[in-house]
């Protein structure tokens, strides 16, 4: 910490009393702390009162990765912890930290409790469209027709007939889609505190090529729940043309709820 | 959500979009083709006609694609196009729904919070 920090950059707020450092391991290489009031902390590292912007892309990514990276080892240290947004900078020394840890007390301190024992999972199914279309179309005879019909059609209303093939294969598999959708999302709500639907996934990893998400989730898990849950996910897994990507426990960035903190404090 | 155009080759990128919107056009002529067969409102040699003119337009979108090594731009403007639709018909069919993501969104970021007080 030098004279000129005169501001902290926040990582989260842990369930601890504990004053304690956790190392050199902030964005910069910076010493990250607790700063406690009674038995909650913020986890910071003092930092300059201006934001300093990223020199490029990868710099950038390589702060929220480190970012990422304070939080799961705060997490492995106290348990419950309620994460801040990557880039939020708090003017002011430690006391500052503490008089608002102070102010708001009560709400952290509830929201602490009502995330304890619990983490956030990530769940996403996929689907291989080749094999769907296939078990699809054993079910639907009048498809099976078009496509025996189309054989010896002329030309052009072939193609026709093949555009009216596809469009109802691709109804068929969409009501087919949306009706496991139903079924897998009861099944994980069943052992989920909260369930989230993410609308877009931003990372795939390379095992799930060629395949198409079907439904994801953040989900809210006990820790108790955690093992039914993942034998839940199993037996969709296992079935043919589906694969389940089931990663976590991560901090509960989606279930958070501060509420409105001027209104509450 | 802006349209992703290769803006490096803007002569690409325009042609894509212009192709990306002929096919759009064209899967509806065909969509309404097919209502009218099933209307019983086309005879078999209107059927054939149609049918063959679009197949030849079919064609022809494709050969451009392919000349002009614009798959990907194509790909790339329809995926565009389909999130923005997404997003439109969803704010319109729910818009609680979207009023309430605004409000959590506002509501947990943490950046906003005024703890700077001291």
């Amino acid at each position: 910490m030098t004279e000129t920090d005169h501001a902290r950059y926040l990582y989260l707020i842990a369930n601890t009393g504990e004053e304690k450092s956790l190392g050199d391991i902030g964005l910069g290489d910076r010493s990250v702390y607790t700063i406690v009031f009674q038995d909650i902390a913020a986890v910071v590292h003092a930092s300059k009162s201006e934001p300093v912007p990223a020199k490029s892309e990868e710099q950038a990514e390589q702060w929220i990765l480190n970012h990422n990276y304070v939080i799961d080892k705060a997490t492995e240290n106290f348990n419950t912890v309620l994460p801040f947004s990557f880039g939020c900078l708090a003017r002011g020394d430690d006391e500052a930290i503490k008089r608002w840890l102070q102010k708001n007390y009560i709400l952290y301190k509830r929201e602490l409790e009502r995330l304890k024992n619990s983490a956030e999972y990530s769940i996403q199914i996929f689907y291989d469209p080749e094999v769907l279309e296939k078990q699809v179309l054993k079910t639907i005879p009048e498809l099976k027709e078009i496509d025996q019909k189309m054989k010896t059609m002329p030309k052009g209303k072939a193609y026709i007939f093949k555009k009216k093939f596809e469009l109802g294969l691709k109804q068929a598999v969409s009501d087919h889609l949306a009706s496991m959708g139903k079924e897998f999302d009861k099944l994980i709500k069943e052992n989920a505190i909260q369930t989230i639907v993410e609308e877009k996934i931003s990372y795939v990893p390379e095992k799930y090529a060629g395949k198409k998400v079907m439904v994801a989730f953040s989900c809210l898990v006990a820790k108790d729940n955690v093992e039914r849950l993942g034998q839940s996910l199993e037996t969709i897994n296992k079935k043919e043309g589906l694969a389940v990507r089931f990663t976590g426990p991560w901090a509960p960035f989606n279930f958070v709820d501060l509420g409105n903190i001027e209104n509450d404090a | 959500m802006p349209i992703r155009i290769d803006e490096k080759n803007l002569k690409k990128g325009v042609l894509g979009l212009v192709v990306a919107l002929v096919e759009i056009i064209t899967e509806l002529l065909e969509k309404q083709a097919i209502l009218r067969i099933e209307n019983e409102s086309l005879n078999d040699e209107e059927i054939e006609r149609l049918g063959e003119a679009l197949a030849d337009l079919n064609e022809a979108l494709e050969t451009i694609k392919t000349d002009n090594n614009i798959e990907d731009t194509v790909e790339s403007v329809r995926c565009g196009l389909d999130e923005v639709v997404d997003d439109v018909v969803d704010k319109l069919m729910n818009p609680s729904r979207w009023a309430k993501e605004v409000e959590k969104h506002d509501r947990n970021r943490p950046c906003e919070i005024p703890l700077l007080d001291s």
